[in-house]
């Protein structure tokens, strides 16, 4: 797993993205809107496995569906490949839906509950590569399924009888029909058991090594991160705070967000229950406070926090969103 | 005497023709002030046991044998009557998610001043400055005029904080805690860990925490119950557990976490996934998936022994010690 030494695949360039859930004012003409990214710049490089983390609500999931062109970015622009592919629709964009994949969270609800396995994984490569003859198809089933560690003789089968964790690796194996080279997976193992957990990040760590993936792995659950993980970036209400290498930023987190969070992991050594610096609420994303996001709990708030947006700046080998990272060594 | 004894606890589901073994001989004591974890994946029947203590199990579901003593009375023989004037007064509950818990259409003041009100006469009065004295002690800001807010009004972490004052208003000697804090962010969740252990330790209210987070009981549990299949598979002292786990589910289970191992290795997965009721196999449940199973382990059922610091229910606990040296979770 290489890092920002390689060749960079996705780039997301300041993106913003907003949803308009209301509106007010006299005749209605005043939209409300929830602002679910405010300015994020991401590289995602070949080969890689980057994280995004953060508690709800903090845009990580939006982020993920307007990569995929799931949502529309409000403003900023997508690339993969340096294509820009953000404005792209149907015909233009359809090479690129095979190259990107997505893997669901809950896999009771992603799997069509009225398809039978093999239904479910013929789909996409009858789209994508309508060339290919039904015995190249089933084959491919054969081959897709035996690598993520399935019985090919489930095929028959619906989702229904399976446990949850055979169907997140069903869903794992219908993102890798289509051969992709990035694969955007949104807290896959979140619904699983502890026990499943671990037999399906084995299985995506594999298909990494076997297909040469890059991911995009979404998740709240850090200690995950930190073994799955080479790169991550921490978000908070939309923004990103803290864009580092994994070991780097878990041996020595900067931003005071990611301090607090990784001071809340439970932790199986005898330790005792840390409390964390943190005070108060999320803000609502639909009135985000003025400069830094994370002022309103920030245990280092000053009142430059409040007037200004603090930008990411490099420090120390990452990147922190913070006016005052040099207090928080 | 403990506080609550849990003795041979049998609960069955009879569905037509068969009867579903939910829960299968389960034994446990709880003392006053205690924190005891109860562990497992879903379907390990964690959930069930505890509901069958208070009688919440849905029908058809039935306890079909042992005892569930508290405080002399025998919980698994006592009347309606009587289960109510102990459930939500002596022993309150606290579910996963708190918006499922508590009424959307009415103020969480009129719902903690209505659990005042069903078990002691007491007057509009008392039960207000009760209910926001339980606000305050569960840390909610300004409770006075949080008292007249509707559940949407408050954050996930604040309903679950309502949550838990609502369990405290009858001062109960037990809180049973179902995956408490699953629903929540990590900063939330340590935040309400933090608190209930401040109210364990400080009120000498004795917590059952059911959860399948082992680090979430390693961090606030004295004693914690692993089960597997509806058995209790391992029990004793939660740290002796967590750094020497004799059974292998449990030690499977904690090696499976992704801080037991180095980061970008494969991590050790217990293979297969957890028999359903109708399914369980013969002998010990656990044979298919364990890596030390033989003949012995496929026909006869492990009884729970008592290995010093722990009891474990598997046949081979003091030879795969041996095999694996000294074994432990930080390998």
């Amino acid at each position: 797993m290489n890092n920002k030494t390689g060749t960079p695949l996705l780039e997301v360039d300041q993106v913003y993205k907003s949803f308009q859930v209301g509106s007010e004012g006299w005749l209605g003409n005043k939209a409300l809107l929830v602002h679910a990214i405010n300015g994020v710049s991401i590289t995602i490089y070949k080969g890689e496995s980057f994280c995004l983390v953060g508690e709800s609500g903090c845009g990580k999931s939006t982020l993920a569906r307007t990569v995929m062109g799931l949502e529309q970015p409000t403003s900023g622009t997508i690339s993969y490949e340096d294509q820009r592919i953000d404005h792209l629709e149907g015909e233009k964009r359809l090479p690129f839906r095979r190259k990107m994949q997505m893997i669901f969270q809950n896999p009771y609800a992603s799997l069509n509950p009225r398809m039978t396995v093999n239904q479910t994984l013929e789909e996409p490569l009858r789209f994508h590569r309508p060339e290919l003859n039904a015995k190249d198809l089933r084959d491919k089933v054969v081959e897709v399924m035996e690598s993520v560690g399935n019985n090919p003789d489930w095929g028959e089968r619906f989702p229904h009888e399976f446990s949850g964790g055979q169907r997140q690796r069903i869903s794992i194996a219908r993102a890798l029909m289509v051969d992709p080279e990035f694969v955007v997976a949104d807290e896959p193992i979140s619904a699983l058991d502890v026990s499943i957990q671990a037999q399906v990040l084995n299985v995506m760590m594999e298909a990494q090594e076997k297909h040469d993936l890059t991911y995009l792995f979404i998740t709240h659950d850090l200690s995950v991160v930190e073994h799955f993980g080479s790169r991550v970036g921490v978000m908070y209400l939309g923004a990103l705070c803290e864009l580092a290498d994994t070991r780097t930023l878990f041996s020595n987190p900067r931003h005071p967000y990611t301090q607090g969070l990784l001071a809340a992991i439970p932790r199986m050594d005898g330790s005792e229950l840390s409390h964390t610096k943190m005070t108060g609420e999320v803000p609502t994303a639909m009135d985000l406070p003025p400069g830094c996001v994370f002022h309103t709990r920030c245990p280092l708030a000053k009142d430059k926090c409040k007037m200004e947006i603090p930008e990411l700046r490099d420090v120390d080998g990452r990147q922190v969103a913070c006016h005052f990272v040099e207090e928080t060594a | 005497m403990a506080l609550l004894e849990v003795r041979d606890l049998e609960v069955d589901f009879p569905l037509g023709r068969t009867t579903l073994q939910a829960i299968h001989g389960v034994s446990f004591d709880l003392d006053r002030g205690e924190r005891l974890g109860i562990v497992g994946e879903s379907g390990a029947g964690k959930s069930v046991a505890a509901f069958s203590i208070l009688n919440l199990i849905a029908k058809p579901g039935r306890i079909s044998g042992g005892n569930v003593v508290f405080d002399g009375n025998d919980l698994a023989h006592i009347s309606t009557a009587e289960m109510q004037h102990i459930r939500g007064n002596r022993i309150s509950m606290i579910f996963q998610d708190p918006m499922m818990t508590l009424n959307p259409v009415l103020t969480i003041g009129t719902q903690m001043v209505e659990c005042l009100h069903a078990h002691m006469k007491i007057s509009d009065a008392d039960a207000k400055r009760i209910a926001i004295e339980k606000l305050r002690e569960v840390k909610i800001p300004s409770p006075e005029e949080r008292f007249d807010n509707y559940p949407h009004q408050l954050s996930g972490g604040m309903r679950q904080r309502v949550v838990i004052a609502t369990a405290l208003v009858t001062n109960p000697a037990i809180i049973i805690a179902d995956e408490p804090t699953t629903a929540l962010d990590v900063t939330i969740q340590a935040e309400i860990l933090a608190l209930m252990l401040d109210l364990c330790q400080n009120h000498g209210v004795a917590l059952m925490l059911i959860t399948h987070d082992l680090a979430v009981v390693s961090q606030v549990t004295q004693r914690i119950v692993v089960m597997y299949a509806g058995r209790v598979v391992e029990q004793g002292p939660t740290q002796d557990i967590i750094a020497d786990a004799r059974h292998p589910y449990t030690r499977g289970l904690i090696k499976a976490l992704p801080q037991q191992n180095k980061p970008g290795a494969r991590l050790n997965q217990i293979r297969g996934s957890m028999p359903t009721l109708d399914d369980i196999p013969k002998g010990c449940s656990f044979n298919p998936r364990c890596d030390f199973a033989d003949v012995l382990c496929s026909e006869q059922e492990p009884v729970l022994r008592d290995l010093g610091t722990h009891k474990v229910a598997c046949h081979h606990a003091e030879s795969i010690v041996e095999q694996l040296g000294d074994g432990g979770g930080d390998e």
